[in-house]
């Protein structure tokens, strides 16, 4: 924030000179008439809203340093005080994370605990890629990326995860955000999903796996649809194929799995359960 | 895509190597959990290890021979016979129960010393370390792997073999 000529008088110091370097421009006679009204129309006038701008923009200045450090460490600490925070810009029409440089991620720091955050979501998605094919849901998420902060660190609620996400989102990162039953499924992997993909993923949700019948029926869909969704969760190894199952093939999705063990257990066990 | 419905690998290439991976893995823990050491196919194909009641899931035959083909090839099995009927099964590689070995001799000062068989994976002195209770036949193989790094020699005492360390 500390460019040069950010005082008002500055600004008008900047205005005229453009204006003079048009003026001296032959062809265009409106721009000689601009200095011309300045000199001849209230230049006093012009001066005094000009510094008063200048007495604002100062005020303003020292109430954002105010408040950056009153509530920094605020920001860094408590969520819920970050979901206000964030309502607030958005009310306001800011965002805080537009931008890497600037006042809401130098001073507030606002930027970099989302980018950090950003950065442990892409290492829990990598290191549990191998287990779900890039597909986790959010609980899980959260459940990982707090045991990897540790003890001592600030807390994460799952509003911040959706918002990193977002931003992950918006680098082109391959990161994506699905709906399914009351939660999230969470992408990391740029595995093409259309909304046929999306809505056999949702249906999947209760059981853990999902049959072609169980699409037709759900879903009203043709037996050749259903299977090319089937087949294409196969081969993006999101689904693994069960064809011991009574009755008709079941496909299994994995990143659903620690959701229906946690319908299945209580917090107790599953505490004990993770590794 | 014709597929026999007794084929329960995973058709997706990348999925299978995983699965095999989480296979070789359960096969590994539960042979140290029950403390085999040798197994013959027949044997395999009604464990619980492949044979899920309460699932009502089994891996078919050939999928098990993949499975085992795939522990030979990570130094984990041995066939102890032609036909492949029987193999011998190794929680752990002979080259690493080796080095466990030599580092326990070293660490007591007793290379130079000589051991019998017995000794080794009975002895009150062997009671703390992991090799404790180790079959004889993975002992064997381990100590051939110290044979061939020259760190030890297998010998014939009174009434068996031994080794002596270097």
């Amino acid at each position: 924030m500390h460019r040069r000529g950010v005082g008002a008088g500055a600004i008008a110091k900047k205005k005229l000179a453009e204006n003079l370097r048009l003026a001296s421009r032959p062809r265009d006679t409106e721009f000689l008439q601009l200095p011309a009204k300045y000199k001849e129309r209230g230049t006093v006038l012009a001066e005094d809203q000009l510094a008063q701008m200048s007495k604002q923009l100062d005020m303003f200045k020292t109430n954002l340093e105010e408040f950056a450090s009153k509530h920094k460490q605020e920001i860094r600490k408590n969520p819920e005080f970050r979901v206000q925070f964030q309502d607030m810009c958005a009310t306001i029409g800011v965002d805080p994370l537009a931008s890497g440089k600037g006042f809401w991620s130098e001073m507030l720091g606002v930027g970099d605990f989302y980018y950090e955050l950003g950065v442990q979501i892409i290492e829990v998605c990598l290191a549990l890629k191998h287990r779900n094919g890039g597909l986790i849901t959010l609980e899980e998420l959260h459940q990982q990326v707090l045991k990897g902060r540790g003890k001592f660190a600030q807390d994460v609620s799952q509003d911040d995860l959706i918002r990193a996400i977002k931003k992950l989102k918006a680098l082109g990162t391959g990161f994506g955000i699905i709906p399914v039953g009351g939660t999230y499924l969470i992408q990391s992997v740029p595995a093409e999903l259309n909304m046929d993909h999306t809505v056999v993923l949702q249906l999947a949700e209760k059981n853990g796996y999902v049959t072609v019948s169980e699409i037709k029926a759900s879903l009203k869909w043709e037996t050749e649809r259903a299977r090319q969704v089937l087949e294409h969760l196969l081969k993006e190894g999101l689904a693994w194929l069960d064809l011991q199952a009574p009755g008709e093939a079941h496909y299994w999705l994995p990143a659903l799995f620690t959701d229906l063990y946690s319908q299945e257990i209580t917090a107790e066990e599953a505490r004990e359960a993770l590794p | 895509m014709a597929m026999s419905f007794e084929w329960p690998l995973q058709p997706n290439v990348d999925t299978r190597q995983k699965q095999l991976a989480a296979w070789c893995s359960l096969v590994l823990s539960f042979c140290r959990l029950h403390k085999q050491s040798s197994m013959t196919v027949m044997e395999a194909q009604e464990s619980p290890l492949f044979n899920n009641v309460k699932l009502q899931r089994k891996l078919p035959v050939e999928s098990i021979q993949i499975v085992l083909e795939e522990l030979r090839k990570k130094g984990n099995l041995e066939w102890l016979d032609k036909s492949k009927s029987s193999f011998l099964i190794m929680w752990r590689r002979p080259e690493e129960w080796g080095k466990l070995i030599y580092q326990w001799v070293s660490r007591s000062g007793q290379n130079n010393s000589v051991f019998t068989l017995y000794e080794l994976t009975n002895g009150e002195d062997t009671e703390d370390e992991e090799f404790h209770g180790l079959d004889e036949a993975t002992l064997l193989r381990a100590l051939q792997a110290l044979q061939q790094e020259h760190k030890a020699e297998i010998i014939t005492v009174s009434d068996g073999r031994g080794v002596k360390f270097f």
